[in-house]
Protein backbone atom coordinates (compact mmCIF):
# COMPACT_ATOMS: atom_id res chain seq x y z
CA UNK A 1 0.00 0.00 0.00
CA UNK A 2 1.52 3.36 -0.96
CA UNK A 3 2.03 5.99 1.69
CA UNK A 4 -0.13 9.10 1.96
CA UNK A 5 2.56 11.20 0.35
CA UNK A 6 2.83 8.94 -2.70
CA UNK A 7 -0.94 8.89 -3.00
CA UNK A 8 -1.03 12.65 -2.98
CA UNK A 9 1.62 12.74 -5.69
CA UNK A 10 -0.25 10.22 -7.87
CA UNK A 11 -3.48 12.21 -7.56
CA UNK A 12 -1.64 15.37 -8.56
CA UNK A 13 -0.04 13.64 -11.55
CA UNK A 14 -3.42 12.30 -12.72
CA UNK A 15 -4.96 15.76 -12.40
CA UNK A 16 -2.14 17.28 -14.42
CA UNK A 17 -2.48 14.56 -17.04
CA UNK A 18 -6.20 15.19 -17.30
CA UNK A 19 -5.67 18.94 -17.77
CA UNK A 20 -3.06 18.35 -20.46
CA UNK A 21 -5.40 15.93 -22.25
CA UNK A 22 -8.35 18.30 -21.89
CA UNK A 23 -6.71 21.29 -23.54
CA UNK A 24 -4.06 19.53 -25.60
CA UNK A 25 -5.92 16.76 -27.41
CA UNK A 26 -7.64 18.76 -30.19
CA UNK A 27 -4.49 20.86 -30.89
CA UNK A 28 -2.52 17.61 -30.93
CA UNK A 29 -4.80 16.08 -33.59
CA UNK A 30 -4.60 19.27 -35.63
CA UNK A 31 -0.82 19.25 -35.39
CA UNK A 32 -0.59 15.58 -36.39
CA UNK A 33 -3.07 16.10 -39.24
CA UNK A 34 -1.36 19.27 -40.42
CA UNK A 35 2.09 17.72 -40.53
CA UNK A 36 1.11 14.34 -41.98
CA UNK A 37 -1.50 15.50 -44.51
CA UNK A 38 -0.87 15.08 -48.16
CA UNK A 39 -0.97 17.79 -49.52
CA UNK A 40 -0.40 20.09 -46.57
CA UNK A 41 -3.41 22.38 -46.08
CA UNK A 42 -3.18 26.09 -45.39
CA UNK A 43 -3.77 27.20 -41.81
CA UNK A 44 -6.73 29.45 -42.57
CA UNK A 45 -8.59 26.57 -44.21
CA UNK A 46 -7.92 24.51 -41.13
CA UNK A 47 -9.61 26.84 -38.66
CA UNK A 48 -12.24 28.89 -40.46
CA UNK A 49 -15.58 27.26 -41.27
CA UNK A 50 -16.04 29.45 -44.37
CA UNK A 51 -12.70 29.39 -46.15
CA UNK B 1 -12.21 -24.44 -14.49
CA UNK B 2 -12.10 -20.84 -15.60
CA UNK B 3 -8.32 -20.87 -15.40
CA UNK B 4 -8.26 -23.93 -17.62
CA UNK B 5 -10.58 -22.26 -20.10
CA UNK B 6 -8.45 -19.14 -20.24
CA UNK B 7 -5.34 -21.23 -20.53
CA UNK B 8 -6.82 -23.04 -23.49
CA UNK B 9 -7.93 -19.84 -25.16
CA UNK B 10 -4.53 -18.29 -24.63
CA UNK B 11 -2.72 -21.34 -25.90
CA UNK B 12 -4.89 -21.63 -28.98
CA UNK B 13 -4.37 -17.99 -29.66
CA UNK B 14 -0.59 -18.27 -29.32
CA UNK B 15 -0.67 -21.23 -31.63
CA UNK B 16 -2.74 -19.41 -34.19
CA UNK B 17 -0.53 -16.35 -34.22
CA UNK B 18 2.52 -18.58 -34.50
CA UNK B 19 0.92 -20.30 -37.45
CA UNK B 20 0.05 -16.99 -38.98
CA UNK B 21 3.62 -15.79 -38.67
CA UNK B 22 4.80 -18.98 -40.33
CA UNK B 23 2.30 -18.50 -43.15
CA UNK B 24 3.33 -14.88 -43.56
CA UNK B 25 7.01 -15.68 -43.77
CA UNK B 26 6.27 -18.44 -46.22
CA UNK B 27 4.16 -16.11 -48.31
CA UNK B 28 6.83 -13.46 -48.36
CA UNK B 29 9.67 -15.79 -49.25
CA UNK B 30 10.13 -16.38 -52.96
CA UNK B 31 10.52 -20.16 -52.94
CA UNK B 32 7.09 -21.80 -52.95
CA UNK B 33 6.72 -23.85 -49.82
CA UNK B 34 3.77 -25.19 -47.91
CA UNK B 35 3.09 -24.10 -44.37
CA UNK B 36 3.63 -27.02 -42.01
CA UNK B 37 0.33 -28.66 -41.16
CA UNK B 38 -0.33 -29.27 -37.49
CA UNK B 39 0.64 -32.90 -37.00
CA UNK B 40 -2.25 -35.08 -35.95
CA UNK B 41 -0.16 -38.22 -35.52
CA UNK B 42 1.48 -36.94 -32.34
CA UNK B 43 -1.37 -38.55 -30.39
CA UNK B 44 -0.34 -42.00 -31.60
CA UNK B 45 3.19 -41.65 -30.35
CA UNK B 46 1.81 -41.42 -26.86
CA UNK B 47 4.60 -39.74 -24.97
CA UNK B 48 3.41 -38.93 -21.45
CA UNK B 49 2.95 -35.31 -20.46
CA UNK B 50 2.82 -32.14 -22.52
CA UNK B 51 3.28 -33.46 -26.03
CA UNK B 52 0.13 -35.59 -25.77
CA UNK B 53 -1.74 -32.57 -24.53
CA UNK B 54 -0.44 -30.37 -27.31
CA UNK B 55 -1.34 -33.08 -29.82
CA UNK B 56 -4.86 -33.11 -28.43
CA UNK B 57 -4.90 -29.36 -28.61
CA UNK B 58 -3.80 -29.27 -32.24
CA UNK B 59 -6.38 -31.95 -33.05
CA UNK B 60 -9.02 -29.81 -31.34
CA UNK B 61 -7.86 -26.78 -33.32
CA UNK B 62 -7.98 -28.76 -36.55
CA UNK B 63 -11.48 -29.96 -35.76
CA UNK B 64 -12.52 -26.44 -34.85
CA UNK B 65 -11.11 -25.03 -38.11
CA UNK B 66 -12.88 -27.78 -40.09
CA UNK B 67 -16.25 -26.48 -38.87
CA UNK B 68 -15.70 -23.37 -40.96
CA UNK B 69 -17.27 -21.00 -38.45
CA UNK B 70 -17.09 -17.31 -39.16
CA UNK B 71 -16.44 -14.48 -36.74
CA UNK B 72 -19.67 -13.57 -34.91
CA UNK B 73 -18.93 -9.82 -34.72
CA UNK B 74 -18.24 -8.06 -31.46
CA UNK B 75 -20.47 -8.18 -28.41
CA UNK B 76 -20.80 -4.43 -28.56
CA UNK B 77 -22.10 -4.59 -32.13
CA UNK B 78 -24.59 -7.36 -31.38
CA UNK B 79 -27.50 -5.09 -32.27
CA UNK B 80 -25.67 -3.01 -34.87
CA UNK B 81 -28.09 -3.62 -37.73
CA UNK B 82 -31.10 -2.80 -35.58
CA UNK B 83 -29.50 0.39 -34.31
CA UNK B 84 -28.72 1.44 -37.88
CA UNK B 85 -32.34 0.89 -38.91
CA UNK B 86 -34.09 2.53 -35.97
CA UNK B 87 -33.66 6.26 -35.55
CA UNK B 88 -33.21 6.63 -31.77
CA UNK B 89 -29.51 7.30 -32.11
CA UNK B 90 -29.77 9.95 -34.80
CA UNK B 91 -32.81 11.85 -33.61
CA UNK B 92 -32.37 15.54 -32.84
CA UNK B 93 -34.70 18.49 -32.44
CA UNK B 94 -34.28 22.18 -33.19
CA UNK B 95 -31.90 23.27 -35.92
CA UNK B 96 -28.38 22.12 -36.60
CA UNK B 97 -25.67 22.59 -39.16
CA UNK B 98 -22.60 20.46 -39.67
CA UNK B 99 -19.82 21.86 -41.81
CA UNK B 100 -17.12 19.33 -42.37
CA UNK B 101 -13.98 19.86 -44.34
CA UNK B 102 -11.77 17.13 -45.72
CA UNK B 103 -8.19 18.29 -45.80
CA UNK B 104 -6.56 15.04 -46.77
CA UNK B 105 -7.77 11.65 -47.96
CA UNK B 106 -4.78 9.44 -47.22
CA UNK B 107 -4.27 9.68 -44.29
CA UNK B 108 -7.78 10.93 -43.50
CA UNK B 109 -7.78 14.37 -41.92
CA UNK B 110 -11.02 16.21 -41.43
CA UNK B 111 -12.28 19.09 -39.31
CA UNK B 112 -15.93 19.69 -38.41
CA UNK B 113 -17.81 22.70 -37.14
CA UNK B 114 -21.26 21.88 -35.76
CA UNK B 115 -23.88 24.35 -34.64
CA UNK B 116 -27.07 23.41 -32.80
CA UNK B 117 -29.88 25.77 -31.89
CA UNK B 118 -33.40 25.76 -30.49
CA UNK B 119 -33.53 22.28 -29.00
CA UNK B 120 -36.08 21.60 -26.24
CA UNK B 121 -33.63 19.56 -24.24
CA UNK B 122 -30.18 21.07 -24.86
CA UNK B 123 -28.93 24.67 -24.89
CA UNK B 124 -27.53 26.15 -28.13
CA UNK B 125 -24.04 24.87 -28.73
CA UNK B 126 -21.06 25.03 -31.00
CA UNK B 127 -18.73 22.10 -31.40
CA UNK B 128 -15.37 21.88 -33.11
CA UNK B 129 -14.10 18.46 -34.03
CA UNK B 130 -11.05 17.00 -35.70
CA UNK B 131 -10.41 13.50 -37.02
CA UNK B 132 -7.19 11.93 -38.13
CA UNK B 133 -6.91 8.32 -39.26
CA UNK B 134 -4.46 6.13 -41.05
CA UNK B 135 -4.29 2.35 -41.32
CA UNK B 136 -3.47 1.74 -37.67
CA UNK B 137 -4.43 4.83 -35.74
CA UNK B 138 -7.69 6.69 -35.35
CA UNK B 139 -7.71 9.98 -33.44
CA UNK B 140 -10.84 11.97 -32.85
CA UNK B 141 -11.49 14.93 -30.61
CA UNK B 142 -14.21 17.49 -30.25
CA UNK B 143 -14.55 20.48 -27.98
CA UNK B 144 -17.80 22.32 -27.36
CA UNK B 145 -18.33 25.95 -26.38
CA UNK B 146 -18.56 24.98 -22.70
CA UNK B 147 -15.04 23.60 -22.81
CA UNK B 148 -16.02 19.95 -22.65
CA UNK B 149 -13.77 17.60 -24.54
CA UNK B 150 -14.82 14.27 -25.91
CA UNK B 151 -12.09 12.16 -27.38
CA UNK B 152 -11.44 8.78 -28.94
CA UNK B 153 -8.22 7.03 -29.68
CA UNK B 154 -8.01 3.65 -31.41
CA UNK B 155 -4.79 1.82 -32.05
CA UNK B 156 -4.72 -1.29 -34.19
CA UNK B 157 -1.88 -3.69 -33.48
CA UNK B 158 -2.28 -5.98 -36.48
CA UNK B 159 -3.64 -9.50 -36.10
CA UNK B 160 -7.13 -8.27 -35.16
CA UNK B 161 -6.06 -6.63 -31.90
CA UNK B 162 -7.42 -3.15 -31.28
CA UNK B 163 -7.00 -0.97 -28.21
CA UNK B 164 -9.50 1.83 -27.74
CA UNK B 165 -9.58 4.76 -25.36
CA UNK B 166 -12.63 6.93 -25.02
CA UNK B 167 -12.98 9.86 -22.71
CA UNK B 168 -15.13 12.82 -21.81
CA UNK B 169 -13.43 15.57 -19.87
CA UNK B 170 -15.32 18.47 -18.41
CA UNK B 171 -14.12 21.40 -16.36
CA UNK B 172 -16.84 20.67 -13.81
CA UNK B 173 -15.64 18.09 -11.31
CA UNK B 174 -17.38 14.72 -11.39
CA UNK B 175 -18.44 14.89 -15.04
CA UNK B 176 -15.35 13.32 -16.53
CA UNK B 177 -15.05 9.72 -17.56
CA UNK B 178 -12.55 7.50 -19.29
CA UNK B 179 -12.98 4.07 -20.82
CA UNK B 180 -10.12 1.86 -21.90
CA UNK B 181 -10.79 -1.34 -23.81
CA UNK B 182 -9.07 -4.00 -25.79
CA UNK B 183 -10.72 -6.00 -28.55
CA UNK B 184 -9.59 -9.22 -30.12
CA UNK B 185 -11.41 -10.93 -32.95
CA UNK B 186 -10.43 -14.53 -33.59
CA UNK B 187 -11.50 -16.76 -36.44
CA UNK B 188 -14.75 -17.81 -34.76
CA UNK B 189 -14.89 -15.78 -31.57
CA UNK B 190 -14.50 -12.23 -30.24
CA UNK B 191 -13.27 -11.07 -26.88
CA UNK B 192 -13.28 -7.69 -25.26
CA UNK B 193 -12.10 -6.40 -21.92
CA UNK B 194 -12.82 -2.90 -20.79
CA UNK B 195 -12.60 -0.71 -17.77
CA UNK B 196 -14.46 2.47 -16.90
CA UNK B 197 -12.94 5.12 -14.64
CA UNK B 198 -10.34 2.81 -13.13
CA UNK B 199 -8.64 4.20 -10.07
CA UNK B 200 -4.91 3.61 -9.84
CA UNK B 201 -4.93 3.99 -6.07
CA UNK B 202 -7.53 1.54 -4.79
CA UNK B 203 -8.68 -0.40 -7.86
CA UNK B 204 -12.18 1.07 -7.80
CA UNK B 205 -14.06 1.34 -11.06
CA UNK B 206 -16.09 -0.78 -13.44
CA UNK B 207 -14.56 -3.74 -15.23
CA UNK B 208 -16.32 -5.54 -18.08
CA UNK B 209 -15.25 -8.65 -19.95
CA UNK B 210 -17.15 -10.26 -22.81
CA UNK B 211 -16.72 -13.32 -24.98
CA UNK B 212 -18.81 -14.22 -28.01
CA UNK B 213 -18.36 -17.53 -29.77
CA UNK B 214 -19.89 -18.96 -32.95
CA UNK B 215 -21.45 -22.31 -32.08
CA UNK B 216 -22.81 -23.21 -35.50
CA UNK B 217 -22.69 -21.35 -38.80
CA UNK B 218 -25.80 -19.46 -37.75
CA UNK B 219 -25.75 -19.26 -33.99
CA UNK B 220 -23.37 -17.38 -31.71
CA UNK B 221 -23.56 -17.40 -27.92
CA UNK B 222 -21.82 -15.07 -25.54
CA UNK B 223 -21.42 -13.95 -22.00
CA UNK B 224 -20.58 -10.57 -20.54
CA UNK B 225 -19.54 -9.99 -16.95
CA UNK B 226 -19.69 -6.67 -15.25
CA UNK B 227 -17.77 -6.04 -12.05
CA UNK B 228 -18.49 -2.83 -10.21
CA UNK B 229 -16.13 -1.88 -7.41
CA UNK B 230 -17.21 1.24 -5.56
CA UNK B 231 -14.34 0.86 -3.09
CA UNK B 232 -11.94 -1.97 -2.25
CA UNK B 233 -14.30 -3.51 0.30
CA UNK B 234 -17.45 -3.77 -1.80
CA UNK B 235 -17.88 -5.09 -5.28
CA UNK B 236 -20.81 -6.31 -7.31
CA UNK B 237 -20.69 -8.80 -10.14
CA UNK B 238 -23.38 -9.06 -12.80
CA UNK B 239 -23.42 -11.39 -15.76
CA UNK B 240 -25.46 -11.16 -18.90
CA UNK B 241 -25.96 -13.74 -21.61
CA UNK B 242 -26.18 -13.06 -25.33
CA UNK B 243 -27.35 -15.00 -28.33
CA UNK B 244 -27.31 -14.04 -31.99
CA UNK B 245 -28.86 -16.02 -34.80
CA UNK B 246 -27.95 -15.03 -38.36
CA UNK B 247 -29.78 -16.66 -41.25
CA UNK B 248 -27.67 -18.54 -43.77
CA UNK B 249 -28.17 -15.90 -46.47
CA UNK B 250 -27.56 -13.15 -43.85
CA UNK B 251 -30.91 -11.57 -44.66
CA UNK B 252 -32.22 -11.64 -41.14
CA UNK B 253 -30.69 -11.52 -37.68
CA UNK B 254 -32.30 -12.18 -34.31
CA UNK B 255 -30.54 -11.34 -31.05
CA UNK B 256 -31.35 -11.67 -27.37
CA UNK B 257 -29.60 -10.34 -24.29
CA UNK B 258 -30.65 -11.51 -20.86
CA UNK B 259 -29.60 -10.31 -17.43
CA UNK B 260 -30.69 -12.83 -14.81
CA UNK B 261 -31.85 -9.99 -12.56
CA UNK B 262 -34.75 -9.58 -14.97
CA UNK B 263 -33.78 -7.46 -17.96
CA UNK B 264 -34.37 -8.85 -21.42
CA UNK B 265 -33.61 -7.18 -24.71
CA UNK B 266 -34.62 -8.94 -27.91
CA UNK B 267 -34.24 -7.66 -31.44
CA UNK B 268 -35.06 -8.79 -34.94
CA UNK B 269 -33.74 -7.29 -38.17
CA UNK B 270 -34.59 -8.24 -41.71
CA UNK B 271 -33.54 -7.03 -45.13
CA UNK B 272 -36.71 -7.09 -47.18
CA UNK B 273 -35.09 -5.94 -50.40
CA UNK B 274 -32.02 -4.06 -51.59
CA UNK B 275 -33.55 -0.82 -50.39
CA UNK B 276 -35.73 -1.71 -47.41
CA UNK B 277 -34.67 -2.88 -43.95
CA UNK B 278 -37.07 -3.47 -41.08
CA UNK B 279 -36.27 -3.90 -37.40
CA UNK B 280 -38.11 -4.72 -34.21
CA UNK B 281 -36.84 -4.23 -30.70
CA UNK B 282 -38.32 -5.37 -27.39
CA UNK B 283 -37.02 -4.28 -23.99
CA UNK B 284 -38.50 -5.98 -20.94
CA UNK B 285 -37.75 -4.92 -17.38
CA UNK B 286 -39.06 -7.33 -14.77
CA UNK B 287 -37.35 -6.22 -11.57
CA UNK B 288 -39.09 -6.88 -8.23
CA UNK B 289 -39.94 -3.20 -7.76
CA UNK B 290 -40.42 -2.17 -11.35
CA UNK B 291 -42.04 -3.80 -14.36
CA UNK B 292 -41.89 -2.18 -17.74
CA UNK B 293 -41.70 -3.08 -21.40
CA UNK B 294 -41.23 -1.13 -24.61
CA UNK B 295 -41.54 -2.48 -28.13
CA UNK B 296 -40.31 -0.57 -31.16
CA UNK B 297 -40.94 -1.25 -34.81
CA UNK B 298 -39.08 0.59 -37.54
CA UNK B 299 -38.24 0.63 -41.23
CA UNK B 300 -35.48 2.19 -43.28
CA UNK B 301 -35.66 3.00 -46.99
CA UNK B 302 -32.41 3.63 -48.82
CA UNK B 303 -33.34 5.52 -51.94
CA UNK B 304 -30.97 6.87 -54.52
CA UNK B 305 -30.46 10.31 -53.05
CA UNK B 306 -32.13 9.96 -49.70
CA UNK B 307 -32.59 7.77 -46.66
CA UNK B 308 -35.91 7.64 -44.89
CA UNK B 309 -36.52 6.06 -41.49
CA UNK B 310 -39.83 5.69 -39.74
CA UNK B 311 -40.65 4.07 -36.43
CA UNK B 312 -43.46 3.43 -34.02
CA UNK B 313 -43.16 2.36 -30.40
CA UNK B 314 -45.47 1.10 -27.70
CA UNK B 315 -45.05 4.22 -25.56
CA UNK B 316 -47.09 6.10 -28.17
CA UNK B 317 -44.29 7.74 -30.11
CA UNK B 318 -44.26 7.99 -33.87
CA UNK B 319 -41.11 9.39 -35.42
CA UNK B 320 -39.54 9.85 -38.81
CA UNK B 321 -36.20 10.96 -40.15
CA UNK B 322 -35.40 12.02 -43.71
CA UNK B 323 -31.92 12.59 -45.01
CA UNK B 324 -32.00 14.07 -48.50
CA UNK B 325 -28.81 14.52 -50.49
CA UNK B 326 -29.18 17.31 -53.02
CA UNK B 327 -25.56 17.02 -54.04
CA UNK B 328 -22.74 14.74 -52.96
CA UNK B 329 -21.55 17.44 -50.59
CA UNK B 330 -24.87 18.80 -49.37
CA UNK B 331 -27.47 16.94 -47.32
CA UNK B 332 -30.68 18.19 -45.77
CA UNK B 333 -32.17 16.51 -42.69
CA UNK B 334 -35.71 16.63 -41.31
CA UNK B 335 -36.83 14.82 -38.19
CA UNK B 336 -40.12 14.72 -36.38
CA UNK B 337 -41.60 12.95 -33.41
CA UNK B 338 -45.12 12.94 -32.01
CA UNK B 339 -45.75 11.53 -28.55
CA UNK B 340 -49.45 10.67 -28.63
CA UNK B 341 -49.73 9.74 -24.95
CA UNK B 342 -48.06 12.91 -23.65
CA UNK B 343 -49.45 15.08 -26.43
CA UNK B 344 -46.04 16.49 -27.29
CA UNK B 345 -44.12 16.93 -30.52
CA UNK B 346 -40.58 17.67 -31.60
CA UNK B 347 -39.29 18.82 -34.96
CA UNK B 348 -35.75 19.18 -36.18
CA UNK B 349 -34.12 20.46 -39.36
CA UNK B 350 -30.47 20.30 -40.26
CA UNK B 351 -27.95 20.72 -43.03
CA UNK B 352 -24.74 18.85 -43.58
CA UNK B 353 -22.18 20.49 -45.83
CA UNK B 354 -18.96 18.85 -46.77
CA UNK B 355 -16.34 20.90 -48.46
CA UNK B 356 -12.96 19.89 -49.59
CA UNK B 357 -9.85 21.82 -50.43
CA UNK B 358 -8.66 18.91 -52.53
CA UNK B 359 -8.76 18.65 -56.29
CA UNK B 360 -10.40 15.52 -57.73
CA UNK B 361 -6.95 14.12 -58.51
CA UNK B 362 -5.89 14.45 -54.89
CA UNK B 363 -9.04 12.72 -53.71
CA UNK B 364 -8.08 9.67 -55.70
CA UNK B 365 -10.63 10.21 -58.45
CA UNK B 366 -8.06 10.24 -61.23
CA UNK B 367 -9.32 8.12 -64.12
CA UNK B 368 -7.04 5.21 -64.75
CA UNK B 369 -4.70 5.48 -67.69
CA UNK B 370 -3.96 9.15 -67.13
CA UNK B 371 -0.50 9.66 -65.68
CA UNK B 372 -0.48 11.31 -62.26
CA UNK B 373 1.26 14.69 -62.15
CA UNK B 374 4.67 14.49 -60.50
CA UNK B 375 4.53 15.40 -56.82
Amino acid sequence: MPSEETKERIIKAIDLGRTVLHYGWVPFIIYIGYTRSNPQPSLIKLISPLA
Amino acid sequence: MICALFGRIFRSHMKRSAQRIVVNTVMSSTSPQKAPEPSSSSLLSFVPGGSALSGLNSKFQGWRASLGLSNPGTAENLQKEVKATLLQNMFFDGARADLSKSLSMNPVFQVTHSFALGSQTAPPSYNFGAVFANNNIFLQGSMDDGGNLSMRFNQGWGGNHVTKVQSQISSQPGHSMIQIEHDYQGADYSMNVKTLNPSVLDGAGIYIGSYLQSITKNLALGVESYLQRADPSSSELNTQFMAKYTSTDKNWIATAQLQPAGILSATYWQKLSEKVDVAADLQVLALPDRRDAVATLGAKYDLRFSTFRAQLDSSGKVSAFLEQRFAPTFAFLVTGEIDHFKNAAKVGVGVMIESSSLTPEEMGLTPEGLPLPPP
